[in-house]
């Protein structure tokens, strides 16, 4: 461990991951400073969702390195990840339907001392009146968006550094939408630092500080998030060299 | 006749209620079934025998012991048939796995223990005919248990993580639940439960090292019929089957009772491979 | 002239190469073993002769018990059943307790029937049941066999048993018997070897590893399994009436469950997809408490203990540690080259010409329609090209053309015919090859043997003439062994024909599955994803791959996320979207096609 620039606070160097032989992630290297909202775009089948998963721990790195607040995160279980601060809310708004909303939050924090738990669930909570209201009701009785405020705001009862987000918008009505991007705003605003997985262009666009772009397992495009005529840049990408 | 028969095929249907439901505990946490669950409960009958009557130890000694003991054979499981299984991409390794150990268990326990049924302490000395403590003892730890793991999946957090884990294993470990640890103590959790059912049936079955197969079949039909996972199915599946084939006993004797038993059980299966209350399916491609 | 010289030149090379594969299955094993059983009569006495006896009888069993649980993966525990039904038939036959009394062979032909009639019974739960639940019904069945015998007790003599069989001079001395038995268990390693190493066996391994693709490949699982379950069934009939005549007499409790495991436990020591490994695994397993006296009464534990550690340690058993040609290490740099020139030559270009009609095709889940109104054809020499974002049902249509899927509404017309809703397995008949998103491999078996299961719709030999090795099926094998080699050829994997798939790395497992696709010479090859995981050459590569088959007559569904890739090379692009064709034309028309981009950018 050392000290590190709030610039670097996730730092991926040289990634390659998969599943089994296939090798989905080719020398990947990002990097997510504190208190920005990073947004990772790309077309389907690009990696994504695989970075994401091999960021936190979910699935394990074929090569490379992943540096989190300093530490060196190799191959650290999942648990690991998010007891350094690094939460990773995946995509399809999972939350557990058999337990209480408030249970859902329960279980994120899991391993942290009880009246500590209680206390950030509570937090957790305040930033979503619409399921803070709901707290003694099944995860299964709430509708995708609420959902998907659940699995966000499980992700806050630990408190992180930094939250990654795996199409949040997926499946919700434009309204809810920019709630959920609203709150992702404010959690800038408290110091959280966001890596946002989208498909929704310009809504992420509209949100973030940078933006990678990634096809075919390979970062081909690194920009601010203002940067002009940034949009014809991103359709080239996707839609391959020849426009 | 016919209370005998009722009275009987509850208990024995409690007995293999409760091996169903050690079956379904290992199942939640690591998606195996595993062929140690009849083990663990010939296990409970045996060492009841060994520690309240070779060793001479009082109830309240005795039982905890044997617990403890049944649990530790769980985790045994776990850390050796199921863990390095569950990394291998070919599923079903876990099949073979977990019925060497429990041919392993089933040896060593004839070996050590002999071949012949041993005596089962009385434990209450309550009761007499239809109402006799052998009946009911097996029926209330069903009873107890089923509470109790209501309890502990309700109100408790390890509980309700082990429900999380059993709906969704990735959203499980992305959250950060120590799924490795909460498998171990489901494991161990089972293997109690399965000591439970030995122990509590006891008086009936005797500590017998043939029990193991006998239960592993018979405790798994009860989770064939209440589907996978489900305790309460687990439940009414092994009453009935303890209804069942006691009736059948008395009817057409012992032997064609196995036989209705069995063909009762493909029966079912050819028509609800999932279970009769189950809903799970899967998509192939 | 020409092509004659060199067709046979090409004949005696493939000639070659299937004598050097013969001789490396471990025919050498088996002659090794043969020599031994030879030798034993003339250098030991008669105790080492009910020994080697009953080694023999358990293999003939086991040999048939390979097929089920070695090759077709079907966890049958409980065959121990078999073995009792076997015995007892012979023994109540030849007592004349039932019908009046039969010579010996006689009623051990019967006992061959008889298994093989309870074969299919045992087995057939296996198409319904999960791995679990099926291994648990065997041993329900084993466990009332049992039963059975000891209550029915004026035909089998209940507990206190009948008399076992005798068999007439010269087979009623050990040494006599003990030839009748390697007469017995020669037998049933050859047609088991025969079978192993067909089409009938491939399609068992491929059922067992890669289900999905073998019925797309026109395999038919239950068709499949139930001639296992009878040769199966009928060799562990046979062995029950040779048991019965070893021990002389038999009592219920000569059946028991440890014998099961003992026969289950030496297909696994020896390793799947191995003939030669069970055959060595029942050996140690008969000979262990010969040998190791003390041990004796800890033998049923010691033999759990090895299944133990062979499932942990060495899943491929012995089969696995003696695969010396597969510790050879392969190039670390292997490139995958296609010969281009060849496909004209691999007989795709067939003489009817036609198309792949879908009109109005519905297909819902539940409420949700992953396929709504879409209409598309696809001709022959075409290469029609499939995209849009995830989700959009390009795979569900794949796979609602492959029969996995029934359409709720509309039509699927191919080469003017209806294609049948469901019924996968009669695809590949059809002339309808696909490969799949994650492919869809036996790792445990040759490059060479997975390429062959794709043509199992060519086996002109029937099951009968597989087992007894007659001449079509070996006219057969070398016919299909002589077109894969050719197809990997053409792919640019012919070095690599006789490793092991699972060696292989991700992309080179694409082109296999192409290869596989393309040996049934079909009308219509879907392609799901071919590129993913490819590097930029191999995508290339496979592009100028895609149009020579194209050119060469074959109509291509190409799904894909590369648009370089689509737009390259495809003569026609659909763009889904929700399940709806969002557009449809040729790829310029399609790229500039505004709704399209902003469904790809999702804006």
């Amino acid at each position: 461990m050392h000290t590190w620039v709030p610039e670097n606070l996730l730092q991926v160097k040289g990634v390659c991951a998969g599943y089994g032989k296939l090798n989905v992630l080719k020398d990947i290297s990002i990097r997510v400073g504190a208190g920005e909202i990073v947004s990772l775009l790309g077309p389907n089948g690009a990696g994504k969702t695989t970075l994401l998963k091999s960021l936190s721990g979910l699935i394990s790195l074929q090569s490379g390195e992943i540096e989190f607040a300093g530490q060196s995160m190799g191959s650290q279980s999942a648990r690991n990840f998010v007891r350094a601060g690094l939460v990773h809310v995946i995509d399809g708004h999972r939350i557990f339907t058999q337990i209480s909303v408030y249970d859902n939050l329960l279980l994120a924090g899991y391993n942290l001392d009880s009246t500590v738990r209680k206390e950030r669930v509570e937090e957790a909570l305040y930033f979503f009146p619409e399921i803070a209201e709901k707290r003694s009701e099944l995860g299964g009785s709430l509708s995708g968006g609420q959902r998907q405020m659940l699995a966000v705001a499980q992700g806050l009862v630990r408190s992180p550094k930094l939250m990654m987000l795996d199409e949040p918008s997926a499946g919700l009505s434009p309204v809810l939408v920019d709630r959920v991007l609203g709150v992702l705003n404010e959690l800038k605003s408290k110091g959280v630092a966001i890596l946002l997985v989208e498909q929704l262009i310009e809504k992420a666009l509209s949100v973030s500080n940078r933006v990678y772009a990634l096809t075919q397992g390979k970062i081909v495009l690194e920009a601010n998030a203002r940067e002009v005529g940034l949009v014809a840049k991103l359709e080239a990408a996707y839609l391959g060299a020849r426009s | 006749m016919f209370e005998t028969i009722f009275v009987s095929g509850l208990a024995m249907g409690a007995i293999y209620a409760l091996v169903g439901i050690s079956y379904n505990t290992m199942f939640s946490t690591s998606r195996v079934m595993s062929f140690t669950a009849g083990q663990v409960g010939m296990l409970g009958g045996v060492f009841g025998s060994l520690y309240m009557i070779a060793w001479g130890l009082p109830i309240w000694v005795g039982l905890p012991m044997v617990l403890l003991s049944c649990a530790l054979i769980g985790v045994v499981t776990e850390y050796v048939a199921v863990r390095p299984v569950l990394k291998s991409l070919d599923q079903h390794l876990y099949v073979l796995s977990t019925l060497a150990l429990a041919l392993m268990i089933q040896q060593v326990t004839a070996i050590k223990w002999g071949t012949e049924p041993k005596a089962f302490p009385r434990l209450f000395n309550l009761g007499s005919d239809i109402w006799d403590e052998k009946f009911w003892i097996p029926v209330i730890a069903c009873g107890l248990t089923i509470v109790a793991l209501e309890y502990v999946y309700r109100y408790t957090l390890v509980g309700r993580a082990f429900v999380a884990i059993a709906e969704d294993n990735m959203a499980a470990q992305a959250l950060g639940l120590p799924e490795r640890n909460l498998r171990i103590v489901s494991y161990a959790l089972a293997g109690a439960i399965g000591g439970l059912a030995g122990f509590s049936g006891g008086e009936l079955i005797l500590a017998f090292f043939a029990n193991g197969a006998v239960l592993n079949f018979y405790g798994f039909v009860p989770v064939a019929l209440g589907g996978l996972g489900n305790n309460k199915g687990a439940v009414l599946g092994g009453l009935a089957l303890g209804l069942f084939q006691q009736a059948a006993n008395f009817l057409v004797g012992g032997i064609f009772a196995s036989v209705a038993v069995f063909t009762l059980f493909i029966v079912v299966l050819l028509f609800a491979p999932q279970g009769l209350f189950s809903s799970t399916s899967m998509r192939r491609v | 002239m020409q092509n004659e010289a060199s067709e046979g030149k090409a004949k005696a090379s493939v000639l070659k190469d299937y004598l050097g594969q013969f001789a490396r299955t471990g025919n050498l094993g088996f002659i090794a073993i043969l020599a031994v059983c030879t030798v034993l009569p003339f250098v030991s006495n008669d105790y080492w002769a009910l020994i080697a006896t009953r080694a023999a009888i358990y293999w003939v069993l086991v040999s048939g018990l390979n097929l089920v649980v070695g090759y077709a993966g079907q966890l049958a525990i409980g065959y121990v059943a078999l073995l009792t039904l076997g015995a007892y038939t012979t023994s109540v036959l030849v007592a004349g307790n039932v019908l009046p009394a039969l010579p010996s062979f006689l009623a051990l032909l019967i006992a061959g029937g008889v298994g093989s009639l309870f074969g299919v019974i045992v087995g057939l739960p296996a198409l319904r049941l999960r791995t679990f639940y099926f291994a648990m019904s065997t041993l329900g069945f084993a466990t009332i066999v049992t039963q059975i015998a000891l209550a029915w007790q004026n035909v089998t003599g209940g507990g206190i048993g009948i008399v076992g069989p005798e068999f007439p001079a010269p087979f009623n001395t050990p040494w006599g018997f003990y030839t009748l038995c390697i007469l017995f268990a020669i037998f049933s390693t050859w047609i088991t070897h025969n079978i192993a190493h067909s089409q009938h066996g491939r399609a068992l391994v491929a059922i067992r590893d890669a289900e999905v693709a073998a019925e797309a490949c026109g395999i038919y699982k239950p068709y499949a399994l139930v001639k296992v379950f009878v040769v199966a069934g009928m060799l562990a009939g046979v062995s029950g009436g040779l048991f019965a005549t070893l021990q002389t007499y038999i009592t219920p409790d000569a059946f028991t469950f440890e014998l099961s495991v003992l026969f289950f436990i030496s297909i696994l020591i020896g390793g799947r997809g191995s003939i030669l490994g069970p055959m060595l695994g029942t050996i140690i397993l008969t000979l262990l408490p010969e040998v190791a006296a003390p041990l004796a009464a800890w033998s049923n534990f010691l033999y759990a203990v090895l299944l133990l550690i062979i499932v942990l340690v060495v899943p491929g058993g012995i089969g696995a540690l003696i695969d010396f040609k597969n510790k050879r290490p392969l190039e670390s740099d292997r490139e995958i080259v296609p010969n281009i020139n060849i496909f004209n030559n691999l007989g795709l270009n067939l003489p009817s010409k036609g198309s792949l009609v879908l009109r109005n095709i519905d297909l819902r889940f539940g409420a949700l329609y992953a396929i709504n109104g879409l209409s598309l054809e696809v001709h022959s020499g075409q290469i029609h090209g499939l995209i849009g974002p995830n989700g959009s049902g390009k795979t569900t249509t794949l796979n609602a053309i492959s029969g996995y899927y029934e359409p709720n509404k509309g039509e699927m017309q191919f080469w003017g015919v209806e294609l049948p809703p469901g019924l996968s397995h009669l695809r590949s008949g059809c002339g309808i090859a696909r490969t799949f998103q994650t492919p869809k491999i036996v790792g445990e078996a040759s490059v060479i043997d997975n390429v062959m299961i794709g043509a199992v719709k060519f086996n002109e030999a029937s099951f009968i003439e597989v087992a007894l090795s007659l001449p079509r099926h070996k006219a057969d094998e070398v016919r299909l062994h002589a077109a894969a080699l050719d197809m990997l050829s053409a792919v640019g994997l012919r070095e690599l024909a006789y490793v092991r798939a699972d060696r292989l790395q991700h992309s080179e497992l694409r082109f296999v599955e192409i290869a596989r696709a393309l040996i049934s010479k079909p009308k219509l090859l879907m392609l799901d994803e071919p590129a993913a995981g490819l590097s930029v050459t191999e995508i290339g590569r496979l592009g100028e791959m895609i149009q020579a088959i194209s050119k060469a007559g074959v109509a291509v569904l190409l799904v894909e996320h590369h648009a370089d890739l689509i737009f390259d090379i495809c003569d026609y692009v659909t763009v889904l979207n929700f399940g709806k064709a969002l557009a449809s034309g040729s790829p310029d028309t399609v790229r500039s096609n505004k709704e399209v981009v902003s469904a790809y950018l999702g804006s």
